[in-house]
């Protein structure tokens, strides 16, 4: 018996693992005789999921729209839409579709065993003249509610140091799921250099601001969305001469902003492009109560490619501001991401009305360059082209980014190095 | 009183003997110089596999099917086989796939007919070696059924073609007990039989 079954297994054996590539796609299309048929449409269940995922998985669920069914292609399109929205499962349900000889291919997903509370770290920095900035937050989903609640204190992206605490509401789906709305309340309180303190006019400083803003963001295409919404913003100035009595001023907005994100390939991938650009209007006007009249345009673009280990980066933005704009929204250089290695008060301790940038990053593996170039200016004749260049390590863990970088200001004279550390900056 | 323990009789014989046909699930039988083994009552094609295969998933089974002579102990032949099964959502008819050699199709099957047709193939494979087995020799017959559905099942485990076509994967799998989640069926024990006896028998059965 032992010599027949031992028979048995040296016949069977070279079957085993004898199929090339060609005959095992033979095989799979025979194995399940829906394969002749078309996929009509894919569908998630639960549709506010479908925002959720990325730009690309999305863009890749449709494209498999008009191609023969494909057990292997589903079954790895499943798994990514489990590791995105860290599903406990994602079930794939196929039925018949409209049209004769089409399918419809639904992913059912199962809601995450995660905890309802998701605490980050959002950014934490530390730059060697400025000191330190860093920003945490809470939020939860309640039934389609997201809730956030953040603190921070941030030296780096304004003229202001400011600190306190963000609280946000959002709906996410408004009738539609490409329709959700947002409610974020911010209170600060600030802090100036001295710098910008002998520059600025008295009644340009205030001690703290709350901000209100309702918004609504409409998914115009999946690589596409527009905001449109008001931010009323109060700001407490001190009275000359008296240091505990304030006046409260307005500078309330109507605020716009359109943006527009594509990526082509993924971090599997051997290579990948990913194109991010905005454009934002604010326009303070006295129809809204406000004291200070002005509009704001601001357009920013990057350009992000990688090819193994190389990555590059490309960034720019340009900006102008008409009118009289409050101090928390004039435009900076000098900062963790413009102009890396300038102080942004030796560039202008008031911020600028006008603003153009552009920087570029190469990377390999950890090691890092940059070259950064802008101008800020409110007069013409102030406008002046500067220049830096730096290197570091970064370092990608899970979704956190670890940085550490020296960055050089070019110009005549002293080299006065700026140092960068932290996450997410 | 007579009249009444006699119906008591009859009663307990057409039941006991109702039970017996109801519990025959592997049923032998000699036709055309060969053994063919059947399972009247045992529907693999059914619950959550058949909801699979619904969902247009093709779910493999795998079969284990092992003969033992002279004592139940003794091992005479052991065949493993997979069988993938299809369901045409739009022609609402199955396909069989006979994945191990000699690869075989069938297409535009009933459930039923798709189920008889794993059986014809399991049966000619196992008939083949069987002139070795002397006429007066008694024998046990063994069938293991498994489908591929639990968490490793079709759509989120091993892919078809890799799972599909490996008999060293088919008896690593059938070494092990099912898994929790898996659709199984038996394992279902017939015997003693002796090949002289099912010739001579039209139909036989444990």
């Amino acid at each position: 018996m032992k010599t027949l079954w031992l028979s048995a297994l040296i016949l069977a054996s070279p079957l085993a693992g004898c199929n090339v590539p060609d005959d095992d796609e033979k095989l799979a299309q025979d194995l399940n005789v829906n394969s002749r048929y078309t996929v009509e449409n894919v569908r998630i269940s639960g549709q506010k999921l479908k925002l959720k995922i990325s730009d690309h998985l999305r863009s890749e669920l449709d494209r498999i729209v008009g191609q023969k069914l494909d057990d292997s292609k589903i079954k790895r399109l499943a798994e990514r839409i489990q590791t995105e929205l860290a599903a406990v499962r994602v079930d794939v349900k196929i039925v018949k579709g409209d049209v004769p000889d089409h399918v419809v291919v639904n992913f059912e997903v199962s809601p995450s065993r995660k905890l309802p509370f998701d605490t980050n770290v959002t950014r934490f920095q530390y730059n060697s003249k400025e000191g330190w900035t860093g920003e945490g937050a809470v939020s939860t989903t309640v039934h389609g509610n997201g809730f956030t609640f953040g603190l921070l204190s941030d030296g780096d992206t304004s003229v202001e140091r400011f600190a306190g605490l963000r609280a946000k509401y959002e709906r996410l789906n408004v009738g539609t799921q490409r329709l959700k709305f947002s409610f974020e309340f911010d209170s600060y309180h600030e802090q100036w250099n001295r710098s910008t303190l002998l520059e600025a006019s008295p009644l340009d400083i205030y001690r703290a601001r709350q901000t209100f803003t309702p918004e609504a963001t409409l998914l115009i295409l999946p690589s596409l969305e527009w905001s449109f919404g008001v931010s009323f913003a109060r700001l407490q100035v001190p009275v000359a001469g008296a240091s505990t009595t304030s006046k409260t001023e307005s500078s309330n907005a109507v605020v716009n902003t359109l943006r527009y994100h594509q990526r082509w390939g993924s971090e599997n991938d051997d290579q990948d492009q990913d194109v991010q650009a905005s454009y934002d209007l604010a326009a303070g006007t006295g129809v809204l109560q406000s004291d200070l009249a002005y509009t704001r345009h601001l357009a920013r673009a990057r350009y992000a490619f990688r090819r193994g280990h190389s990555h590059v980066e490309i960034g720019f933005l340009a900006g102008r501001i008409n009118g009289n704009a409050p101090l928390y929204d004039r435009f900076v250089l000098g900062t963790s991401e413009t102009l890396r290695g300038w102080s942004k008060f030796d560039l202008d301790p008031l911020g600028g009305s006008h603003v153009v940038h552009g920087s570029i990053d190469y990377r390999y593996r950890i090691f890092q360059i940059f070259y950064d170039t802008g101008a800020i200016w409110d007069n013409p004749q102030e406008r002046e082209q500067k220049q830096s260049v730096g290197v570091g390590v970064s370092k990608e863990f899970k979704k956190e980014c670890f940085q550490l970088a020296v960055a050089f200001p070019l110009r005549a004279g002293r080299a006065d190095p700026v140092f960068y550390a932290g996450m997410n900056f | 009183m007579r009249t009444i323990k006699s119906w008591w009789l009859i009663l307990a014989f057409l039941s006991g003997f109702a039970l017996a046909m109801f519990a025959e699930e592997l049923v032998l039988t000699w036709r055309d110089d060969r053994l063919l083994f059947s399972a009247p009552h045992v529907h693999f094609i059914s619950g959550k596999p058949l909801d699979l295969l619904h969902n247009a998933a093709p779910v493999p089974f795998d079969f284990q099917l092992t003969l033992s002579s002279g004592t139940r102990t003794h091992e005479f032949r052991k065949i493993q086989d997979r069988f993938v099964i299809s369901y045409d959502l739009w022609q609402e008819q199955f396909r069989v796939v006979k994945t191990l050699s000699p690869q075989r199709r069938a297409d535009h099957l009933t459930s039923a007919a798709a189920e008889a047709w794993c059986w014809q193939q399991i049966s000619d494979q196992m008939s083949d070696g069987l002139h070795v087995l002397g006429g007066t020799e008694p024998f046990w017959a063994r069938v293991d059924i498994r489908a591929e559905d639990g968490k490793d099942g079709p759509l989120f485990g091993r892919s078809l073609t890799e799972a599909g076509i490996s008999l060293t994967s088919l008896i690593e799998l059938f070494s092990r007990p099912p898994q929790s989640q898996q659709s199984h069926w038996g394992p279902y024990e017939a015997g003693p039989f002796t090949l002289d006896e099912l010739k001579r028998a039209p139909r036989r059965g444990s």
